[in-house]
Protein backbone atom coordinates (compact mmCIF):
# COMPACT_ATOMS: atom_id res chain seq x y z
CA UNK A 1 0.00 0.00 0.00
CA UNK A 2 1.32 3.91 -0.67
CA UNK A 3 0.87 4.26 2.92
CA UNK A 4 3.78 1.92 3.98
CA UNK A 5 5.63 2.98 1.64
CA UNK A 6 5.23 6.43 2.84
CA UNK A 7 5.25 5.45 6.33
CA UNK A 8 9.06 3.89 5.62
CA UNK A 9 10.16 7.46 5.09
CA UNK A 10 9.80 8.58 8.29
CA UNK A 11 11.87 7.24 10.69
CA UNK A 12 12.00 7.63 14.59
CA UNK A 13 15.49 9.37 14.81
CA UNK A 14 13.94 11.94 11.92
CA UNK A 15 11.24 12.81 14.61
CA UNK A 16 13.53 12.68 17.48
CA UNK A 17 15.67 15.52 15.33
CA UNK A 18 12.94 17.91 14.84
CA UNK A 19 11.88 17.54 18.11
CA UNK A 20 15.15 18.94 18.92
CA UNK A 21 15.14 21.69 15.75
CA UNK A 22 11.58 22.64 17.27
CA UNK A 23 12.90 22.94 20.69
CA UNK A 24 9.99 21.02 21.77
CA UNK A 25 10.27 18.00 24.50
CA UNK A 26 9.06 14.95 23.24
CA UNK A 27 8.00 12.13 25.44
CA UNK A 28 8.38 8.57 24.15
CA UNK A 29 4.84 8.01 23.83
CA UNK A 30 4.39 10.74 21.63
CA UNK A 31 6.78 9.71 19.13
CA UNK A 32 4.55 7.21 17.67
CA UNK A 33 1.30 10.00 16.93
CA UNK A 34 3.92 12.32 15.93
CA UNK A 35 5.09 9.93 13.40
CA UNK A 36 1.95 9.52 12.22
CA UNK A 37 1.37 13.69 11.90
CA UNK A 38 4.61 14.16 9.90
CA UNK A 39 3.33 11.42 7.61
CA UNK A 40 0.46 13.78 6.22
CA UNK A 41 3.10 16.21 4.88
CA UNK A 42 4.06 13.55 2.41
CA UNK A 43 0.99 13.32 0.46
CA UNK A 44 1.48 17.06 -0.02
CA UNK A 45 4.92 16.70 -0.90
CA UNK A 46 4.30 14.43 -3.39
CA UNK A 47 1.69 16.93 -5.04
CA UNK A 48 3.33 19.32 -4.91
CA UNK A 49 6.95 17.69 -6.23
CA UNK A 50 4.39 16.45 -9.29
CA UNK A 51 3.49 20.00 -10.04
CA UNK A 52 6.50 21.42 -9.88
CA UNK A 53 8.12 19.21 -12.26
CA UNK A 54 5.26 19.46 -14.85
CA UNK A 55 5.63 23.22 -14.85
CA UNK A 56 9.69 23.32 -15.71
CA UNK A 57 9.59 27.04 -16.34
CA UNK A 58 8.91 28.11 -12.74
CA UNK A 59 10.96 29.30 -10.46
CA UNK A 60 10.81 30.12 -7.04
CA UNK A 61 9.42 33.31 -5.65
CA UNK A 62 11.97 36.16 -6.57
CA UNK A 63 11.76 38.31 -3.02
CA UNK A 64 12.01 41.75 -3.48
CA UNK A 65 13.47 43.71 -0.28
CA UNK A 66 11.64 46.81 0.57
CA UNK A 67 14.31 48.88 3.01
CA UNK A 68 13.32 51.95 5.31
CA UNK A 69 15.84 54.46 6.69
CA UNK A 70 18.02 52.99 9.85
CA UNK A 71 16.58 55.49 11.89
CA UNK A 72 16.03 54.55 15.68
CA UNK A 73 12.38 55.06 17.21
CA UNK A 74 13.10 54.69 21.13
CA UNK A 75 10.75 52.34 22.88
CA UNK A 76 10.53 52.34 26.49
CA UNK A 77 12.54 49.74 27.95
CA UNK A 78 10.82 49.43 31.50
CA UNK A 79 7.35 48.93 29.21
CA UNK A 80 9.02 45.69 28.07
CA UNK A 81 11.29 44.11 30.92
CA UNK A 82 8.50 44.53 33.07
CA UNK A 83 6.55 41.88 30.90
CA UNK A 84 9.41 39.93 31.23
CA UNK A 85 9.49 36.12 33.29
CA UNK A 86 12.73 37.38 35.16
CA UNK A 87 14.42 40.46 34.60
CA UNK A 88 17.09 42.57 37.03
CA UNK A 89 18.19 45.22 36.22
CA UNK A 90 18.21 45.80 32.45
CA UNK A 91 18.46 42.65 31.73
CA UNK A 92 16.10 39.65 31.51
CA UNK A 93 17.43 36.41 33.55
CA UNK A 94 17.71 33.20 32.25
CA UNK A 95 19.05 29.85 33.90
CA UNK A 96 23.35 28.89 32.73
CA UNK A 97 23.99 28.11 29.12
CA UNK A 98 26.27 25.81 30.05
CA UNK A 99 25.01 23.63 32.91
CA UNK A 100 28.28 21.77 33.60
CA UNK A 101 26.60 18.64 35.50
CA UNK A 102 24.96 17.41 32.99
CA UNK A 103 26.39 16.09 29.22
CA UNK A 104 26.42 19.11 26.35
CA UNK A 105 24.32 18.46 23.28
CA UNK A 106 24.50 20.05 20.18
CA UNK B 1 -32.64 49.24 20.48
CA UNK B 2 -32.33 46.54 17.60
CA UNK B 3 -28.93 43.89 18.70
CA UNK B 4 -28.14 43.16 14.70
CA UNK B 5 -28.39 47.21 13.62
CA UNK B 6 -25.97 47.70 10.83
CA UNK B 7 -22.99 50.00 11.44
CA UNK B 8 -24.56 52.27 8.73
CA UNK B 9 -27.66 52.32 10.82
CA UNK B 10 -26.05 53.00 13.89
CA UNK B 11 -24.70 55.86 12.85
CA UNK B 12 -27.18 57.13 11.80
CA UNK B 13 -28.96 56.69 14.70
CA UNK B 14 -26.13 58.71 17.08
CA UNK B 15 -26.51 61.42 14.38
CA UNK B 16 -29.98 61.60 14.74
CA UNK B 17 -29.39 61.57 18.22
CA UNK B 18 -31.36 58.88 18.96
CA UNK B 19 -28.91 57.29 21.52
CA UNK B 20 -25.66 58.42 23.04
CA UNK B 21 -22.71 56.90 22.26
CA UNK B 22 -21.99 55.60 25.83
CA UNK B 23 -26.15 54.29 25.84
CA UNK B 24 -24.85 51.81 23.07
CA UNK B 25 -21.47 50.54 24.35
CA UNK B 26 -23.73 49.70 27.62
CA UNK B 27 -25.79 48.24 25.49
CA UNK B 28 -23.49 45.84 23.84
CA UNK B 29 -21.71 44.89 26.90
CA UNK B 30 -25.16 43.97 28.06
CA UNK B 31 -25.37 41.93 25.31
CA UNK B 32 -22.59 40.03 25.93
CA UNK B 33 -22.91 39.38 29.86
CA UNK B 34 -26.54 38.29 28.84
CA UNK B 35 -25.59 35.67 26.04
CA UNK B 36 -22.35 35.63 25.48
CA UNK B 37 -22.34 32.48 28.20
CA UNK B 38 -24.25 30.56 25.76
CA UNK B 39 -21.73 30.65 22.85
CA UNK B 40 -18.21 32.02 24.42
CA UNK B 41 -17.15 34.00 22.23
CA UNK B 42 -15.19 36.50 24.17
CA UNK B 43 -11.80 35.67 25.95
CA UNK B 44 -12.51 38.93 27.75
CA UNK B 45 -14.52 41.98 27.56
CA UNK B 46 -12.79 44.86 28.93
CA UNK B 47 -14.11 47.38 31.57
CA UNK B 48 -16.41 50.03 29.93
CA UNK B 49 -14.44 53.05 31.63
CA UNK B 50 -11.36 51.51 30.12
CA UNK B 51 -12.87 51.18 26.83
CA UNK B 52 -14.20 54.84 26.21
CA UNK B 53 -10.73 56.00 27.75
CA UNK B 54 -8.97 53.65 25.20
CA UNK B 55 -11.00 55.43 22.39
CA UNK B 56 -11.68 58.66 23.12
CA UNK B 57 -11.11 60.48 20.00
CA UNK B 58 -14.46 61.54 18.38
CA UNK B 59 -14.23 60.37 14.78
CA UNK B 60 -16.51 58.74 12.20
CA UNK B 61 -16.74 55.16 14.13
CA UNK B 62 -17.25 57.19 17.62
CA UNK B 63 -20.15 54.91 19.75
CA UNK B 64 -19.68 51.79 17.49
CA UNK B 65 -18.13 49.47 19.10
CA UNK B 66 -15.96 46.03 17.90
CA UNK B 67 -14.57 42.88 19.21
CA UNK B 68 -11.11 42.41 18.75
CA UNK B 69 -9.47 38.62 17.32
CA UNK B 70 -6.57 37.92 20.38
CA UNK B 71 -3.84 38.14 18.04
CA UNK B 72 -3.95 41.58 17.03
CA UNK B 73 -1.98 43.92 19.85
CA UNK B 74 -4.58 46.37 21.39
CA UNK B 75 -1.92 48.40 24.01
CA UNK B 76 -1.92 47.45 27.45
CA UNK B 77 -4.62 44.57 27.54
CA UNK B 78 -3.73 40.94 27.21
CA UNK B 79 -2.92 39.16 23.65
CA UNK B 80 -2.91 35.75 24.38
CA UNK B 81 -3.33 34.29 20.52
CA UNK B 82 -6.20 31.94 22.40
CA UNK B 83 -2.45 29.89 24.13
CA UNK B 84 -1.50 29.13 27.45
CA UNK B 85 1.87 30.36 26.68
CA UNK B 86 0.88 33.78 26.32
CA UNK B 87 -2.23 33.32 28.98
CA UNK B 88 -0.61 36.31 30.86
CA UNK B 89 0.90 38.27 28.83
CA UNK B 90 0.08 42.26 28.09
CA UNK B 91 1.15 43.94 24.95
CA UNK B 92 2.51 47.16 25.13
CA UNK B 93 1.77 48.72 21.55
CA UNK B 94 -1.08 49.07 19.29
CA UNK B 95 -1.05 47.33 15.78
CA UNK B 96 -1.50 49.94 13.37
CA UNK B 97 -5.01 48.47 12.35
CA UNK B 98 -6.10 49.41 15.81
CA UNK B 99 -4.34 52.68 16.14
CA UNK B 100 -6.31 53.53 13.36
CA UNK B 101 -9.76 52.15 14.54
CA UNK B 102 -8.77 54.29 17.94
CA UNK B 103 -8.11 57.63 15.87
CA UNK B 104 -11.46 57.44 15.09
CA UNK B 105 -13.05 57.02 18.00
CA UNK B 106 -14.11 53.42 17.68
CA UNK B 107 -14.76 51.55 20.85
CA UNK B 108 -12.79 48.10 21.42
CA UNK B 109 -14.98 46.17 23.39
CA UNK B 110 -12.52 43.48 23.81
CA UNK B 111 -10.66 40.24 22.94
CA UNK B 112 -11.86 37.38 20.69
CA UNK B 113 -11.57 33.80 20.90
CA UNK B 114 -10.00 32.16 18.25
CA UNK B 115 -7.93 28.66 17.68
CA UNK B 116 -4.60 28.62 19.33
CA UNK B 117 -1.67 30.42 17.32
CA UNK B 118 -4.43 30.80 14.63
CA UNK B 119 -4.06 27.11 14.09
CA UNK B 120 -7.18 25.61 13.29
CA UNK B 121 -10.55 25.49 11.58
CA UNK B 122 -13.02 25.32 14.42
CA UNK B 123 -11.66 27.45 16.91
CA UNK B 124 -11.42 23.91 19.03
CA UNK B 125 -7.88 24.53 19.58
CA UNK B 126 -8.08 27.63 21.99
CA UNK B 127 -5.91 26.72 24.82
CA UNK B 128 -9.45 28.17 26.75
CA UNK B 129 -12.71 27.11 25.46
CA UNK B 130 -14.37 26.49 22.52
CA UNK B 131 -16.90 29.22 21.15
CA UNK B 132 -19.95 27.72 19.63
CA UNK B 133 -22.18 28.44 16.70
CA UNK B 134 -25.05 30.96 17.87
CA UNK B 135 -26.96 29.35 14.85
CA UNK B 136 -26.95 25.97 16.93
CA UNK B 137 -25.14 25.67 20.09
CA UNK B 138 -23.39 22.22 18.90
CA UNK B 139 -21.99 23.63 15.82
CA UNK B 140 -18.20 25.04 15.32
CA UNK B 141 -18.38 28.84 14.62
CA UNK B 142 -15.51 27.76 12.00
CA UNK B 143 -12.29 29.39 12.37
CA UNK B 144 -9.87 29.99 13.34
CA UNK B 145 -11.75 33.73 13.82
CA UNK B 146 -14.73 32.25 15.53
CA UNK B 147 -15.05 34.12 18.45
CA UNK B 148 -14.96 36.87 16.18
CA UNK B 149 -17.73 35.21 13.70
CA UNK B 150 -20.10 34.38 16.68
CA UNK B 151 -20.10 37.70 18.27
CA UNK B 152 -20.76 39.53 15.23
CA UNK B 153 -24.00 36.65 14.53
CA UNK B 154 -25.16 36.53 17.77
CA UNK B 155 -25.53 40.44 17.96
CA UNK B 156 -23.02 41.26 20.56
CA UNK B 157 -21.01 43.72 18.11
CA UNK B 158 -21.66 45.05 15.30
CA UNK B 159 -18.19 44.60 14.09
CA UNK B 160 -15.25 42.41 14.24
CA UNK B 161 -11.41 41.96 13.32
CA UNK B 162 -10.22 38.57 12.72
CA UNK B 163 -7.29 37.47 10.36
CA UNK B 164 -6.63 34.76 7.79
CA UNK B 165 -3.58 32.87 6.68
CA UNK B 166 -5.76 29.93 5.15
CA UNK B 167 -9.60 31.29 5.19
CA UNK B 168 -9.64 32.21 9.11
CA UNK B 169 -12.38 34.75 7.88
CA UNK B 170 -14.48 33.65 4.89
CA UNK B 171 -14.87 30.36 6.19
CA UNK B 172 -16.14 31.29 9.54
CA UNK B 173 -18.19 33.85 8.29
CA UNK B 174 -20.06 31.54 5.80
CA UNK B 175 -20.80 29.37 8.91
CA UNK B 176 -22.10 31.94 11.00
CA UNK B 177 -24.25 34.14 8.39
CA UNK B 178 -22.38 36.56 7.80
CA UNK B 179 -19.71 38.89 5.63
CA UNK B 180 -15.88 38.02 6.06
CA UNK B 181 -13.45 39.94 4.23
CA UNK B 182 -9.68 39.03 3.09
CA UNK B 183 -7.79 41.97 1.70
CA UNK B 184 -5.48 41.89 -0.96
CA UNK B 185 -2.18 40.91 0.62
CA UNK B 186 -0.73 43.78 1.85
CA UNK B 187 -3.56 45.77 1.86
CA UNK B 188 -3.73 45.89 5.58
CA UNK B 189 -1.24 46.18 8.09
CA UNK B 190 0.93 43.31 9.57
CA UNK B 191 1.73 45.23 12.41
CA UNK B 192 1.00 44.05 15.59
CA UNK B 193 -0.50 40.81 14.07
CA UNK B 194 0.93 37.83 15.80
CA UNK B 195 2.67 36.22 12.53
CA UNK B 196 1.36 32.53 11.89
CA UNK B 197 2.24 32.60 7.95
CA UNK B 198 3.97 35.82 6.98
CA UNK B 199 3.29 35.48 3.55
CA UNK B 200 0.16 34.66 3.66
CA UNK B 201 -1.22 36.33 7.05
CA UNK B 202 -3.81 39.43 6.67
CA UNK B 203 -5.82 40.78 8.94
CA UNK B 204 -9.94 40.65 8.07
CA UNK B 205 -12.88 42.06 8.64
CA UNK B 206 -16.61 40.74 9.87
CA UNK B 207 -20.10 42.56 9.75
CA UNK B 208 -23.56 42.07 8.60
CA UNK B 209 -22.79 43.74 5.62
CA UNK B 210 -20.50 44.51 2.68
CA UNK B 211 -21.19 48.17 3.07
CA UNK B 212 -20.37 47.99 6.88
CA UNK B 213 -17.08 46.38 5.90
CA UNK B 214 -16.38 48.96 3.67
CA UNK B 215 -16.89 51.33 6.09
CA UNK B 216 -14.26 49.44 8.55
CA UNK B 217 -11.58 48.60 5.62
CA UNK B 218 -11.83 52.37 5.04
CA UNK B 219 -10.53 53.22 8.31
CA UNK B 220 -7.68 50.39 8.44
CA UNK B 221 -6.52 49.53 5.03
CA UNK B 222 -3.46 51.62 3.08
CA UNK B 223 0.12 51.73 3.50
CA UNK B 224 2.09 51.37 6.91
CA UNK B 225 6.10 52.01 6.77
CA UNK B 226 5.87 49.29 9.82
CA UNK B 227 5.25 46.65 7.56
CA UNK B 228 7.51 46.13 5.21
CA UNK B 229 4.83 43.92 2.89
CA UNK B 230 2.69 46.62 3.10
CA UNK B 231 1.32 47.87 -0.49
CA UNK B 232 1.61 51.58 -1.41
CA UNK B 233 -2.16 51.92 -1.30
CA UNK B 234 -3.08 55.07 0.53
CA UNK B 235 -6.23 55.38 3.01
CA UNK B 236 -9.34 55.66 1.02
CA UNK B 237 -13.21 55.46 1.22
CA UNK B 238 -14.31 52.30 0.34
CA UNK B 239 -17.81 53.06 0.56
CA UNK B 240 -18.10 55.84 -2.34
CA UNK B 241 -18.44 53.43 -5.43
CA UNK B 242 -21.33 51.46 -3.51
CA UNK B 243 -24.61 52.08 -5.47
CA UNK B 244 -26.46 49.03 -5.36
CA UNK B 245 -25.71 48.62 -9.22
CA UNK B 246 -23.14 46.47 -10.85
CA UNK B 247 -20.90 47.98 -13.54
CA UNK B 248 -22.30 47.86 -16.88
CA UNK B 249 -21.33 44.39 -18.73
CA UNK B 250 -19.76 42.69 -15.39
CA UNK B 251 -18.50 39.05 -16.30
CA UNK B 252 -18.31 37.13 -13.22
CA UNK B 253 -16.86 33.62 -13.89
CA UNK B 254 -17.84 31.13 -12.01
CA UNK B 255 -15.41 27.68 -10.89
CA UNK B 256 -17.67 24.99 -11.63
CA UNK B 257 -14.50 22.48 -10.30
CA UNK B 258 -15.22 23.66 -7.30
CA UNK B 259 -19.05 24.18 -7.39
CA UNK B 260 -19.61 20.45 -8.91
CA UNK B 261 -16.81 19.23 -6.53
CA UNK B 262 -17.04 15.83 -5.33
CA UNK B 263 -18.73 15.54 -1.77
CA UNK B 264 -20.05 18.93 -2.16
CA UNK B 265 -23.56 19.43 0.20
CA UNK B 266 -26.02 19.41 -2.05
CA UNK B 267 -28.02 22.57 -0.32
CA UNK B 268 -24.76 24.70 -0.55
CA UNK B 269 -24.65 23.86 -4.48
CA UNK B 270 -28.30 25.14 -4.85
CA UNK B 271 -27.76 27.89 -2.64
CA UNK B 272 -24.82 29.22 -5.29
CA UNK B 273 -26.45 28.04 -7.85
CA UNK B 274 -29.41 30.66 -6.80
CA UNK B 275 -26.78 33.54 -5.99
CA UNK B 276 -25.49 33.13 -9.30
CA UNK B 277 -29.41 33.24 -11.19
CA UNK B 278 -29.49 36.84 -9.11
CA UNK B 279 -26.87 38.19 -10.71
CA UNK B 280 -27.34 37.29 -14.22
CA UNK B 281 -31.14 39.11 -13.49
CA UNK B 282 -28.78 42.14 -11.88
CA UNK B 283 -26.84 42.48 -15.78
CA UNK B 284 -23.87 40.11 -14.83
CA UNK B 285 -22.96 37.81 -17.95
CA UNK B 286 -21.56 34.42 -16.13
CA UNK B 287 -19.28 32.06 -17.78
CA UNK B 288 -18.32 28.79 -16.18
CA UNK B 289 -14.45 28.22 -15.84
CA UNK B 290 -12.11 25.55 -14.68
CA UNK B 291 -9.24 26.83 -11.81
CA UNK B 292 -6.84 23.73 -11.56
CA UNK B 293 -4.93 26.01 -8.88
CA UNK B 294 -7.74 24.44 -6.36
CA UNK B 295 -6.04 20.63 -7.26
CA UNK B 296 -2.55 21.87 -5.36
CA UNK B 297 -3.28 24.82 -3.18
CA UNK B 298 -3.98 23.15 -0.37
CA UNK B 299 -1.25 20.85 -1.04
CA UNK B 300 1.63 24.12 -1.49
CA UNK B 301 -0.46 26.11 1.46
CA UNK B 302 -0.50 23.36 4.04
CA UNK B 303 3.57 22.95 3.56
CA UNK B 304 4.25 26.64 3.11
CA UNK B 305 2.03 27.39 6.37
CA UNK B 306 3.57 25.06 8.60
CA UNK B 307 6.78 25.84 7.22
CA UNK B 308 6.27 29.63 7.66
CA UNK B 309 4.61 29.25 11.22
CA UNK B 310 7.86 26.93 12.91
CA UNK B 311 9.83 30.20 12.27
CA UNK B 312 7.39 32.42 13.97
CA UNK B 313 6.92 30.55 16.73
CA UNK B 314 10.51 29.95 17.45
CA UNK B 315 10.34 33.43 19.52
CA UNK B 316 7.95 31.76 21.97
CA UNK B 317 10.96 30.79 24.03
CA UNK B 318 10.26 31.26 27.42
CA UNK B 319 12.99 34.38 27.37
CA UNK B 320 11.59 37.85 27.21
CA UNK B 321 7.90 37.47 27.13
CA UNK B 322 5.01 34.90 27.60
CA UNK B 323 5.27 31.55 30.13
CA UNK B 324 8.32 30.16 31.17
CA UNK B 325 8.90 26.76 32.81
CA UNK B 326 9.51 26.13 35.77
CA UNK B 327 12.27 24.05 37.11
CA UNK B 328 14.22 23.91 34.05
CA UNK B 329 18.30 22.98 34.94
CA UNK B 330 19.61 24.67 32.04
CA UNK B 331 18.57 27.37 28.58
CA UNK B 332 17.86 24.33 26.65
CA UNK B 333 15.68 22.12 29.47
CA UNK B 334 14.14 25.89 29.63
CA UNK B 335 13.27 26.08 25.88
CA UNK B 336 12.14 22.82 25.27
CA UNK B 337 10.12 22.78 28.40
CA UNK B 338 8.67 25.97 28.28
CA UNK B 339 7.39 25.02 24.89
CA UNK B 340 5.93 21.80 25.34
CA UNK B 341 3.81 22.87 28.47
CA UNK B 342 2.67 26.06 26.72
CA UNK B 343 1.49 25.11 23.68
CA UNK B 344 -1.33 23.43 22.66
CA UNK B 345 -1.49 19.45 20.37
CA UNK B 346 -2.25 21.08 17.18
CA UNK B 347 0.72 23.79 17.11
CA UNK B 348 3.15 21.85 18.79
CA UNK B 349 2.39 19.09 15.73
CA UNK B 350 2.47 22.03 13.05
CA UNK B 351 5.87 23.51 14.22
CA UNK B 352 7.36 19.98 14.06
CA UNK B 353 5.72 19.65 10.14
CA UNK B 354 7.06 22.97 9.44
CA UNK B 355 10.66 21.98 10.44
CA UNK B 356 10.50 18.91 8.81
CA UNK B 357 9.44 20.75 5.48
CA UNK B 358 12.68 23.03 6.00
CA UNK B 359 15.04 20.17 7.22
CA UNK B 360 18.01 19.55 5.61
CA UNK B 361 17.93 16.88 2.40
CA UNK B 362 13.98 18.45 2.54
CA UNK B 363 13.42 21.86 1.99
CA UNK B 364 13.82 21.31 -1.94
CA UNK B 365 11.59 18.83 -2.12
CA UNK B 366 9.30 20.15 -0.22
CA UNK B 367 9.35 23.68 0.58
CA UNK B 368 11.33 25.19 -2.91
CA UNK B 369 8.56 22.99 -4.72
CA UNK B 370 5.25 24.35 -2.91
CA UNK B 371 6.67 28.30 -3.22
CA UNK B 372 7.10 27.61 -6.78
CA UNK B 373 3.50 26.65 -7.09
CA UNK B 374 2.50 28.85 -5.21
CA UNK B 375 3.85 31.04 -7.88
CA UNK B 376 2.05 28.75 -10.50
CA UNK B 377 -1.28 29.55 -8.34
CA UNK B 378 -0.69 33.47 -8.73
CA UNK B 379 -0.06 33.33 -11.94
CA UNK B 380 -3.62 30.99 -12.77
CA UNK B 381 -5.74 33.34 -10.90
CA UNK B 382 -4.13 36.30 -12.54
CA UNK B 383 -4.87 35.29 -16.17
CA UNK B 384 -8.43 34.14 -14.85
CA UNK B 385 -9.04 38.06 -15.01
CA UNK B 386 -7.98 37.89 -18.84
CA UNK B 387 -11.66 37.00 -19.43
CA UNK B 388 -13.53 37.67 -16.51
CA UNK B 389 -14.03 40.35 -13.80
CA UNK B 390 -14.68 38.40 -10.42
CA UNK B 391 -14.42 34.84 -10.05
CA UNK B 392 -17.55 33.50 -7.82
CA UNK B 393 -17.48 29.80 -5.81
CA UNK B 394 -18.69 28.45 -2.68
CA UNK B 395 -16.61 29.08 0.55
CA UNK B 396 -17.54 25.50 2.14
CA UNK B 397 -18.08 22.49 1.03
CA UNK B 398 -20.55 22.14 3.51
CA UNK B 399 -22.38 23.99 6.34
CA UNK B 400 -20.49 24.11 10.23
CA UNK B 401 -19.79 20.63 11.46
CA UNK B 402 -20.65 19.41 14.77
CA UNK B 403 -18.05 19.93 17.67
CA UNK B 404 -15.76 17.26 17.70
CA UNK B 405 -16.60 16.09 14.27
CA UNK B 406 -12.91 16.13 12.97
CA UNK B 407 -11.18 15.00 16.30
CA UNK B 408 -9.87 12.07 14.76
CA UNK B 409 -9.90 13.22 11.17
CA UNK B 410 -7.26 15.91 10.94
CA UNK B 411 -7.84 15.36 7.40
CA UNK B 412 -10.56 16.19 7.08
CA UNK B 413 -10.17 19.26 9.15
CA UNK B 414 -7.42 20.54 6.72
CA UNK B 415 -9.56 20.52 3.84
CA UNK B 416 -12.12 23.16 5.25
CA UNK B 417 -9.27 25.44 4.07
CA UNK B 418 -9.65 24.10 0.41
CA UNK B 419 -11.48 26.55 -1.14
CA UNK B 420 -10.08 29.45 0.68
CA UNK B 421 -6.13 28.82 1.02
CA UNK B 422 -6.14 29.55 -2.89
CA UNK B 423 -6.67 33.24 -2.41
CA UNK B 424 -4.39 33.24 0.64
CA UNK B 425 -1.65 32.04 -1.33
CA UNK B 426 -1.77 34.09 -4.31
CA UNK B 427 -2.38 37.25 -2.25
CA UNK B 428 -6.05 38.09 -4.19
CA UNK B 429 -8.67 39.93 -2.12
CA UNK B 430 -11.89 37.44 -1.43
CA UNK B 431 -14.40 37.93 0.57
CA UNK B 432 -17.76 35.62 2.05
CA UNK B 433 -21.15 36.31 1.92
CA UNK B 434 -24.36 34.47 3.35
CA UNK B 435 -26.36 33.48 0.45
CA UNK B 436 -28.70 30.62 1.61
CA UNK B 437 -29.77 28.53 4.40
CA UNK B 438 -29.51 25.05 5.33
CA UNK B 439 -32.66 22.99 6.09
CA UNK B 440 -31.29 22.38 9.31
CA UNK B 441 -31.40 25.64 10.21
CA UNK B 442 -27.34 26.77 9.12
CA UNK B 443 -25.97 29.68 6.79
CA UNK B 444 -24.29 29.01 3.57
CA UNK B 445 -22.03 31.11 2.63
CA UNK B 446 -20.57 32.11 -1.29
CA UNK B 447 -17.59 33.62 -2.28
CA UNK B 448 -16.23 36.67 -4.70
CA UNK B 449 -12.87 36.51 -5.67
CA UNK B 450 -11.20 39.99 -7.28
CA UNK B 451 -7.98 40.87 -9.16
CA UNK B 452 -4.69 42.25 -6.65
CA UNK B 453 -6.19 45.79 -4.64
CA UNK B 454 -9.96 45.37 -6.86
CA UNK B 455 -11.35 45.74 -3.37
CA UNK B 456 -14.02 48.57 -4.84
CA UNK B 457 -14.97 46.39 -7.51
CA UNK B 458 -15.24 43.19 -4.84
CA UNK B 459 -17.76 45.36 -2.85
CA UNK B 460 -19.22 46.87 -5.42
CA UNK B 461 -20.59 43.62 -6.81
CA UNK B 462 -21.12 41.94 -3.34
CA UNK B 463 -23.06 44.95 -2.42
CA UNK B 464 -25.22 44.79 -4.89
CA UNK B 465 -26.28 41.06 -3.98
CA UNK B 466 -27.26 42.32 -0.58
CA UNK B 467 -29.53 44.95 -1.86
CA UNK B 468 -31.83 42.88 -3.83
CA UNK B 469 -31.43 39.69 -1.17
CA UNK B 470 -32.01 39.11 2.45
CA UNK B 471 -29.74 36.83 3.82
CA UNK B 472 -27.97 38.99 5.62
CA UNK B 473 -30.69 39.93 7.40
CA UNK B 474 -31.65 36.35 8.94
CA UNK B 475 -30.61 36.08 12.38
CA UNK B 476 -30.11 33.21 14.88
CA UNK B 477 -33.65 32.88 16.74
CA UNK B 478 -32.05 32.38 20.53
CA UNK B 479 -30.43 35.77 20.43
CA UNK B 480 -32.85 38.09 18.76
Amino acid sequence: MIRDVLMAKITKEEVIKIARMSALELPEHEIEPMMQRLEEVLTYAECVKQVAAEHEELQSNAAVNVFREDTVIPVDYRAILKRAPEQQDNFFVVPSIIDSSTSSES
Amino acid sequence: MKPFATIQELKQQLEAKKISAQELLSYYINRFKTYDNQIQSALEIFEQDSIQQASSAVGQLAGIPGIIKDNIAQNDRMLTCASRILQDFNVPYDATAIKRLKQVGAPLLGRANMDEFAMGSSTETSAFFKTRNPWNLEHVPGGSSGGSAAAVAAGLVPWALGSETGGSVRQPAAFCGIVGFKPTYGLISRYGLVAYGSSLDQIGIFAHTVYDVATICSVIAGHDERDSTSLSTAQKDYTQSLDGRLPDGLRIGVIKSALYAQGMDQEVIGAVEQTIAQYEKLGAKISYIDLPSLDYSAAAYFIISRAEAASNLARFDGIRYGARAVGAKNLKELYNKTRYEGFGDEVKARIMLGNYVLSAGHADEFYNNAKKVQRLIRAELASTFNDVDILLMPTHPAPAFKIGAFDKNKLQMDLQDYFTCPMNMSGNPALSLPCGMSKQGLPIGVQLIAPHVAEELMFKVAHAYQVVTDWHMQHPMNFK
